[in-house]
């Protein structure tokens, strides 16, 4: 009885909203029309997005791109973020909290301003970013202008501007450590390398696993910098899977054809979350 | 005493509210993708009129173009979504379809037909029926920068592409980073609409009767066109990401002199004088160069038109066209022109009512950067509108993307381009 009024709210913005897209998926349906319209049309949808044509090409672009991001994301902010909350966590030099502020700052800045910022600094003729690549022999780099280093870019604005982020949650974990067991390390002769990977990396193993499905999460779910910056292009390159989903289910209003996508998406995502944990379990009965 | 005071101030405030009510009857909103300094000219002729109306209050909400559509298809087509919307005509039919915008009353759509050229009328209509009022056309010609064109030695515009090709690398200096010819990437309609004008000029269409002719020889030869310019290194991919709001290095190279030649449409002016300042005086303009299997050079056109939500109420619809038939009425701007043409001419927009032509014949023909787009206006081709344009513009955006960056043949693209517009136009049309 006491838990009906938060049962009632899941169930009416969580729940029903994930049954709607659901069934949706099956229908043939305009998002400028009532839900009356839609008829049904079984895994046709699902067949469409997967299809050899337009739709099809579109869709698993998307999705690969979508794919590449994340996974570049997480291996590149993870170690990163470790990296960087050892720095902020030592007590050998000072100017810990000022790193950390300074880091954290970046995940407060607006996305639309770090879009324009980052828009200039990536133009190949007149952006500081070639510029100063310049002065030191490298040539020009194509960045955003190129299907072949556009979505990188978009990761390294991500990694710019999520690290901060994950770095506090390092910090958090780090400070969790005993100090004694590092002691203990010192005495038995254990060297600062050997104190990272037997008691440092084991010890932040469920921070980790946090930050690892946050990253996923977020990183699976971007959008603005796309929408933004590149608008998916060139060429889809930067065609990400939420705003493919968009263009398709709102500004096409494809409905039926959106709605697959998103719970091919929201599958992919659980399927990811789930395979992290499992491998995660499995570390852990190994070192058992 | 107390309780008929009490009454008789009761009753004056109701006659008061109810009197307020009758003063906001009708709250027009009208959505646009103008720039703030637009804005503010469209927010002083609904002043204007609603000084004459007081009945009528209008409010103008503005988003960039890239969310244009999408703003109209989630808050725009319900009925709390703005009342008038500007659009792109390529956007009718979807929108049409699913009874977003409300048919002409017939008394306006008369007076629409009387005063507006027929083709303008038929990209605002679906099956005979009139959806909006039209306001703006635009055309494409040849841009290109005078100085760079003398430092390389061309006396004269190109006239046919092999002229076009042989001023394209006479322009191009890779020492300077310099190209001869800027293509455009990241923006549908930049991408569609140049080499679509390209196509007519070389006497191919992109759709006939609703279907696609991205295969005849005329669109392989177009293809071939984009090949050459990219193998050859006349266009750098690099330099060609741009989007609607005019921002990014396709700008950014021909306003700093880095572009010889572009082609784009007449609204792009404002964009070009923000830019380049004084350097704009070096800027010319000329007609398509015509290609080999074209007789004479030519340009896509396409439209813009205001329509009503069709989900807006009945006092709100009314006073929706009301105040656009005012708008773009004759009595409304300066001489006899329209106000709404009057806005369109301070971006360097052609107004499509015949009227306003004639009212700003004089400052057409005085600027040259307009005079090269209005001469082009009579050999103009509508870019089609169809079911499904949208996704039909973006997939051919994508082939043509491909071709600059060289992942695709243009016999490939062709091809291409072809099966996908013959698929996506068919579903669409179900």
């Amino acid at each position: 009885m006491m838990l009906a009024p938060a049962t009632g709210l899941l169930g009416v913005f969580i729940v029903i909203p994930m049954l709607l897209t659901i069934w949706l998926s099956f229908q043939n349906w305009s998002t400028q029309t009532g839900f009356e319209t839609a008829t049904f049309v079984g895994v046709q949808n699902f067949i469409d997005i997967f299809a050899n044509n337009s739709v099809g090409r579109d869709f698993k672009a998307a999705l690969v791109n979508t794919a590449i991001y994340t996974v570049l994301s997480v291996l590149i902010i993870l170690p990163l973020s470790v990296m960087l909350g050892l720095l902020v966590h030592q007590k050998i030099a000072p100017g810990g909290v000022f790193l950390r502020t300074v880091l954290f700052s970046t995940y407060m800045v607006p996305m639309i301003a770090v879009a324009l910022v980052f828009s200039k600094l990536y133009s190949p003729t007149e952006g500081p970013l070639n510029q100063i690549l310049g002065w030191v022999g490298i040539p020009p780099q194509t960045w955003l202008s190129a299907p072949q280093t556009a979505l990188v870019s978009i990761v390294i604005l991500n990694v710019w501007q999520q690290v901060g982020y994950f770095t506090v949650l390092a910090v958090a974990g780090l400070t969790q450590i005993p100090e004694s067991l590092y002691e203990a390390a010192k005495i038995d002769g254990a060297n600062p390398v050997q104190r990272f990977f037997s008691i440092t990396l084991p010890m932040l193993s469920n921070t980790l696993l946090f930050s690892a499905v946050i990253c996923i999460i977020n990183a699976v779910q971007v959008f603005e910098p796309v929408a933004l910056i590149t608008q998916g292009g060139p060429v889809n390159a930067t065609n990400v899977l939420t705003f493919h989903i968009r263009r398709v289910g709102i500004e096409r209003a494809q409905g039926g054809l959106g709605s697959a996508m998103a719970v091919t998406l929201m599958l992919a995502l659980v399927v990811a979350i789930a395979l992290l944990f499992a491998f995660a379990r499995s570390r852990e009965m190994k070192n058992s | 005493m107390l309780f008929r005071a009490s009454l008789g101030a009761i009753g004056t405030a109701a006659v008061l509210l109810s009197s307020t009510a009758l003063v906001q009857a009708a709250d027009v909103s009208f959505l646009t993708h103008w720039a703030p300094d637009t804005v503010a000219k469209l927010e002083a002729a609904a002043a204007t009129y609603t000084a004459a109306h007081p009945d009528t209050k209008i409010t103008v909400r503005a988003v960039p173009f890239g969310d244009l559509l999408t703003t109209l298809r989630t808050s725009g087509g319900g009925a709390g979504g703005a009342t008038i919307a500007g659009i792109y005509d390529a956007w009718l039919p979807d929108l049409a379809k699913d009874q977003l915008v409300a048919p002409v009353p017939e008394a306006i759509a008369a007076d629409v037909r009387a005063n507006w050229p027929a083709g303008v009328i038929g990209a605002a209509s679906i099956g005979g029926t009139l959806y909006g009022i039209p306001n703006e056309i635009d055309v494409y010609a040849l841009n290109y920068n005078k100085k760079l064109f003398e430092e390389a030695g061309i006396t004269e515009a190109p006239k046919t592409w092999d002229e076009f090709l042989a001023a394209a690398e006479k322009l191009t200096d890779k020492s300077k980073g310099q190209q001869g010819f800027g293509l455009i990437n990241s923006w549908a309609a930049g991408v569609l609409h140049p080499f679509s004008s390209l196509l007519v000029s070389n006497g191919g269409d992109l759709v006939v009767d609703g279907k696609p002719t991205l295969d005849s020889e005329a669109a392989k030869q177009t293809f071939e066109l984009y090949e050459k310019l990219i193998k050859s290194g006349y266009s750098d991919p690099a330099m060609a990401t741009a989007d609607a709001n005019t921002t990014g290095p396709f700008l950014d190279s021909f306003v700093s002199g880095k572009t010889g030649m572009i082609i784009m449409a007449n609204w792009w002016e404002s964009a070009l004088k923000a830019g380049m300042g004084d350097d704009f005086a070096n800027v010319a303009t000329a007609p398509i160069p015509v290609g080999p299997s074209g007789d004479t050079a030519r340009s896509i056109s396409y439209s813009w038109m205001t329509v009503v939500n069709a989900k807006a109420s009945a006092e709100e619809q009314a006073a929706a066209w009301d105040f656009l038939n005012w708008l773009n009425g004759p009595e409304s701007g300066p001489d006899g022109a329209s106000a709404m043409g009057d806005i369109l001419m301070s971006m360097g927009i052609l107004p499509s009512r015949t009227s306003d032509g004639a009212a700003f014949a004089e400052r057409l023909a005085s600027d040259p950067f307009l005079k090269g787009y209005t001469d082009t206006l009579a050999n103009a081709k509508p870019f089609p509108v169809v079911l499904g344009g949208q996704e039909f513009s973006e997939s051919l955006q994508k082939t043509l993307e491909a071709i600059q960056f060289g992942q695709v043949s243009a016999a490939d693209a062709a091809a291409t381009a072809q099966a996908d517009a013959t698929e996506i136009l068919e579903r669409n049309a179900k």
